[in-house]
């Protein structure tokens, strides 16, 4: 048996403050080129575990390996190598507000560049054409020297989206990507992420709210609650007899066309 | 989130924290309403029967016996009704299954309460029931106002007539002991009069040439002259003050300093530093430094100014940053990106605005400062104005204050322009 791509071993989060169990002793191992879909209700702990693969949150304990190496026990500056590799966006898309959105996304490039550089905005060519060419891609290349918050939500996460295809990643973790966005333009953005998984070979973690989503994009769907998967496998396995387990007796699925 | 590991014991919901410091708030309040009584009955007493009385003094133990009554007054009133300190902090006394208590009850556990003072800590450390509420049947415990039953706002409830009473009860109190004297303001009316009718037309023969009588170490100014001393002075300390307190805020934000113990430590003594720098005023820095570089000096006033300016600005720097959306600090961290990208690119840009709107603020006071910072040898235009104060040329101090005014105000005018603009 080979060693998958991402093996997450009991992982467990402990939030101190209010002694809460985010992440309880979770299993799971993802497959390179996967499109795995998150779900799961608010505080089942998606974004905790999504954000415990590139430690933005230090989990409590258990392992994560990426091949051969524990991203866990990693010191901060070779995590931060490791960062460079991983994409992510957010559900506020997290932009720098009144910075024009070009200088947005050569940030994507800042783990690569000498600090002094960084420091002094230094870009250089290359990365500034490339940082256009991310732009094209997602359609933004008009928009190029426009302020960030000058533009509606999903330009801005298409934004978020050139940004992480700046770092070249190879994983891109998706916190609610389209939380924030009408149904219309959720779905553009999951199709560039969709092409993302596709043609650029990224693996892709994504947690969703909706599960109609998950259903259209994901090839697998792990469902948390309170921390623990109670769901794990293809799109077409969950009823409404499983659904109900993961949301609870009252929900009702809503459809996101 | 998910689940609680630990369930807090059952009726020690309140934290000891939040009990000791809504007793104190109400201690607080006994103990203002003791001073005041004790000040009254001493006033007015003394007043009507000078002859016989003099001045009621309380024997040595009578101090500790007004810091135990107004304990006492204090418990008693927290136990029978509701208080100013459980109101402050949103706490309510009720019965084990959150019912309305009997008055029985209520002195019962006042009494309790007195006996068991001692232990009280020692139950909390040891995550024990309080003894005093188990045996009153009461608890302690948060209670929001229902959401759905409508508060009386008018100011005939308890809490407005206790308000209006505070208010009344300090303006008396205050009238006596900072000597209001109103027929004395209508008394001397006149001689202000004539102060002021000199003043407002004002001599401005030294406006440009300088006055060969007034003289600095030895060398004749004009108002002119000092005033751009002055204007020097302001812009000085506030580029210094800014250009120093900048870096060192970012050392005093949480947001960036508490991911580690060094952090924190780094962090709690700038915070310290720029409260204790700040509380001491500008004036008293310039005495400071007057002493040290020589009185009258500019340069004592724009050390003393920049000292000021740079524990205002760190404070108001920080507490910025601290304030920042940390969304983009994630996205720096996620791509890979250093602390000092972080700052770079994701802290700096949010704070930058608010960075110039605050440093034109503190420009403005430090206008107004380098004006009489010379009362304390801090050197300026100042020095002038007091010199003809204290000749009693109330011509030329009208001049000096016009130019003073003038200045401010445009100054005032132009850094209001600039914030508008920034915001």
């Amino acid at each position: 048996m080979t060693e998958p791509y991402l093996r997450i071993e009991k992982l467990t989060k402990v939030y101190e403050r209010g002694q809460v169990l985010a992440l309880d002793a979770l299993s799971l191992d993802v497959e390179k080129r996967e499109f795995l879909v998150v779900i799961g209700l608010s505080g089942s702990g998606k974004s905790t575990l999504l954000r415990c693969i590139n430690r933005l949150i230090e989990p409590t304990s258990g392992r994560i390996m990426l091949g051969s190496v524990d991203l866990t026990r990693l010191s901060p500056e070779r995590m931060r190598k490791m960062r460079r590799r991983m994409g992510m966006i957010f559900q506020h898309f997290n932009l720098i507000r009144r910075a024009p959105v070009i200088t947005n996304v050569l940030t994507g490039r800042l783990g690569y560049m000498p600090g002094w550089k960084a420091m002094l905005g230094m870009f250089s060519k290359e990365d500034q054409d490339r940082a256009l060419e991310s732009l094209e891609r997602v359609g933004l290349r008009e928009k190029a020297y426009v302020r960030a918050d000058e533009l509606s939500g999903g330009q801005q996460q298409r934004v978020g989206i050139a940004r992480a295809l700046m770092q070249e990643p190879e994983i891109l973790l998706a916190d609610e990507p389209v939380s924030a966005l009408d149904p219309a333009t959720s779905h553009s953005i999951m199709q560039y992420l969709e092409w993302m998984n596709r043609e650029r070979e990224v693996t892709v973690l994504a947690s969703l709210h909706f599960l109609s989503l998950a259903r259209r994009y994901g090839t697998r769907i792990v469902a948390l609650k309170d921390g623990q998967r109670v769901f794990d496998g293809p799109p077409a396995e969950i009823d409404n007899a499983k659904f109900k387990e993961i949301y609870g007796e009252d929900a009702e699925e809503v459809e996101v066309r | 989130m998910a689940k609680p590991l630990s369930s807090r014991l059952a009726g020690s919901g309140v934290t000891l924290k939040a009990r000791a410091l809504s007793f104190f708030i109400d201690w607080v309040v006994w103990g203002y309403i003791a001073y005041g009584v004790m000040f009254f009955l001493n006033y007015y007493w003394y007043t009507v029967h000078v002859d016989w009385w003099g001045t009621l003094t309380l024997p040595t133990w009578g101090w500790p016996l007004v810091v135990l009554g107004t304990l006492e007054m204090a418990g008693l009133c927290r136990a029978l009704g509701r208080s100013l300190g459980k109101r402050a902090l949103g706490l309510n006394l009720v019965g084990e299954h959150g019912q309305r208590l009997r008055r029985g009850q209520r002195i019962y556990r006042f009494l309790l309460w007195n006996i068991t003072l001692p232990i009280q800590p020692i139950l909390y450390a040891l995550r024990r029931p309080l003894l005093h509420e188990r045996r009153s049947s009461t608890q302690l415990v948060h209670s929001p106002r229902a959401p759905g039953v409508k508060g009386k706002s008018s100011l005939l409830t308890q809490w407005g007539i206790m308000a209006v009473f505070l208010c009344v009860f300090t303006v008396w109190l205050g009238w006596l002991i900072t000597e209001i004297n109103v027929p004395v303001l209508i008394s001397r009316a006149p001689t202000a009069g004539r102060i002021w009718s000199q003043m407002v037309s004002p001599d401005f023969r030294y406006f440009i040439e300088p006055d060969p009588v007034f003289a600095l170490r030895g060398l004749s100014y004009s108002i002119l002259n000092l005033m751009v001393v002055t204007i020097f002075m302001a812009l000085l300390a506030t580029i210094l003050g800014a250009i120093f307190a900048l870096p060192v805020s970012f050392a005093g934000a949480r947001n960036i300093m508490g991911h580690n113990a060094l952090g924190w430590a780094v962090y709690a003594v700038v915070r310290g530093l720029f409260n204790v720098f700040r509380s001491i005023e500008t004036v008293l820095w310039a005495l400071v430094f007057a002493v040290w570089v020589g009185w009258g000096t500019p340069f004592a006033g724009v050390l003393a100014l920049t000292v000021h300016t740079i524990a205002a600005l760190g404070k108001l720097y920080s507490e910025q940053v601290e304030s920042i959306d940390p969304g983009p600090l994630e996205a720096i961290v996620a791509v890979g990106g250093s602390r000092w990208q972080v700052i770079r690119y994701a802290v700096l840009p949010q704070v930058v605005p608010s960075f110039w709107a605050f440093t034109l603020y503190r420009w403005d006071i430090n206008v107004r400062m380098s004006t009489i910072i010379a009362l304390v040898g801090g050197g300026g235009i100042g020095d002038m104005l007091f010199y003809y104060k204290n000749e009693g040329l109330w011509r030329m101090v009208g001049a000096v204050v016009i130019v003073i005014v003038a200045v401010v105000w445009s100054m005032d005018y132009i850094s209001g322009r600039l914030r508008e603009r920034i915001a």
